[in-house]
């Protein structure tokens, strides 16, 4: 079996952002040499996840919002007190929660070298803690 | 204009190269589990959060540390010569250096650094030590201001007895030209720090101050509870600036705590950029 692993470095421009990544997933795939096996996209954060959804601005906004909803900025974290182990107060709690809420990782079929996704489907790296370089991994497995 | 006036560049890439040197500079100051990042992400961080500019604070406490200066003062006018209009450049020394006038007469003549920063509760020293008069008098040769570290220091190796805002009164009194920021609004003592700014124009502090919950809460309580309502838009309109105290501090957060807050509007245009022009020298710039 073979396996190729790629890193990748994203850079969103706004504190939460969902950064569409399909294209380079797709590439990634189709360089590995992978003919048949799988993808997956893994974040490397805990404050930024990986999601898969419909690539439409109107739908990214609803998912960004709806998220903002649930876990509000301005809400009481326990999370919001000063860290030695950083020399910081921690303020990303928000970005902690939605990145669970999201999930870290996505995977999909790779069938015949290229990457099997929906007509619908978009593969997004989630930003909620921004704005600062963060890595992801694409792992291609198979023969 | 947007003048973020309190930001320590020790994880800016440009200046981080050495690793060994990085290592020790993080941990002098305080830093961990924080990574360098290119300016290109500051430009961007920047651009969200609506500032415009930020004066870069340097870091000389070298006869503390084996001659070793921690952020130099060329370092900083190498991150301002690669960005002129975002950057603004402070020079710092260590007061027990013997070439201490000579290391600020370059900063200031060759490196063009606007300012000065100095750290009584890092460097040890009183501000009100006669052994401060020369520099104090360099700085007004130049017209060039002071930001000094006041109140709580959570670096490691301070002592905040040298940082007290009482200790920085006679300095005040004998040099009334001079302006002197006192950072982080001398936190805990607020109402020292009201008291230095009522009675001399030309003391300002800064609002880089480390909050304990969230940026909202903690300017709630010092600017609307440990001070009057009206203390800031009233009396101290003039003196106050905008400082993050980043990258402790994430600038867009300590920005997002004082848009929260009710204030004049012209006094949140003095707070957020005005009072640092006067501050720096740059009115009219």
């Amino acid at each position: 079996m073979k396996v190729e692993l790629i890193t990748k470095v994203v850079c969103a421009d706004m504190e939460e952002q969902l950064i569409k990544i399909t294209d380079d997933v797709k590439e990634a795939v189709e360089n590995s040499g992978v003919k048949d096996g799988v993808v997956f996209v893994i974040s490397a954060h805990t404050t930024a996840g990986i999601t898969m959804n419909e690539g439409l601005p109107c739908v990214e906004k609803d998912l960004i919002g709806k998220l903002d909803n649930m876990v509000p900025y301005d809400d009481v974290y326990a999370h919001n007190h000063f860290l030695p182990s950083y020399g910081a107060t921690g303020g990303n709690s928000p970005g902690h929660i939605k990145s669970m809420l999201v999930g870290n990782h996505c995977v999909l079929p790779v069938k015949d070298g290229k990457l099997v996704v929906g007509h619908a489907q978009d593969i997004y790296f989630a930003e909620f803690d921004g704005i600062k370089n963060r890595k992801y991994y694409i792992e291609v497995m198979g023969e | 204009m947007i003048i973020d006036t309190h930001v320590h560049p020790a994880l800016f890439a440009d200046i981080c190269k050495d690793k060994e040197r990085l290592n020790r500079r993080c941990d002098e100051m305080g830093y961990h589990l924080m990574s360098p990042f290119p300016l290109e992400v500051l430009e961007k961080q920047n651009a969200f959060a609506g500032i415009d500019r930020m004066v870069l604070l340097p870091l000389d406490h070298s006869t503390r540390c084996k001659g070793e200066v921690m952020i130099t003062n060329e370092e900083i006018k190498t991150l301002v010569d690669l960005k002129p209009d975002m950057l603004i450049g402070f020079a710092s020394v260590d007061p027990y250096r013997k070439d201490a006038l000579e290391v600020l007469d370059h900063a200031f003549s060759e490196l063009g650094l606007r300012g000065l920063k100095l750290n009584p509760a890092k460097q040890r020293f009183y501000p009100d030590d006669r052994m401060m008069w020369p520099i104090y008098e360099k700085c007004l040769e130049y017209n060039r201001p002071v930001t000094f570290h006041a109140g709580l220091s959570w670096e490691p190796g301070t002592l905040c007895k040298y940082s007290h805002p009482l200790r920085f009164e006679e300095v005040a009194l004998e040099f009334p030209e001079l302006r002197m920021c006192l950072a982080h609004f001398a936190w805990p003592w607020v109402q020292e720090m009201a008291m230095l700014m009522i009675k001399y124009p030309n003391v300002y502090t800064d609002t880089a101050m480390m909050y304990m919950d969230s940026a909202e809460l903690f300017m709630e309580k010092v600017f609307h509870q440990d001070m009057g309502q009206y203390w800031l838009d009233h009396n101290f309109q003039d003196q106050v600036m905008f400082g993050s105290n980043a990258p402790r501090f994430r600038p867009v957060r300590i920005k997002r705590g004082l848009d929260s807050l009710s204030m004049r509007d012209d006094t949140r245009r003095k707070l957020y950029g005005e009072n640092a022009m006067r501050f720096l020298g740059m009115e009219g710039r």
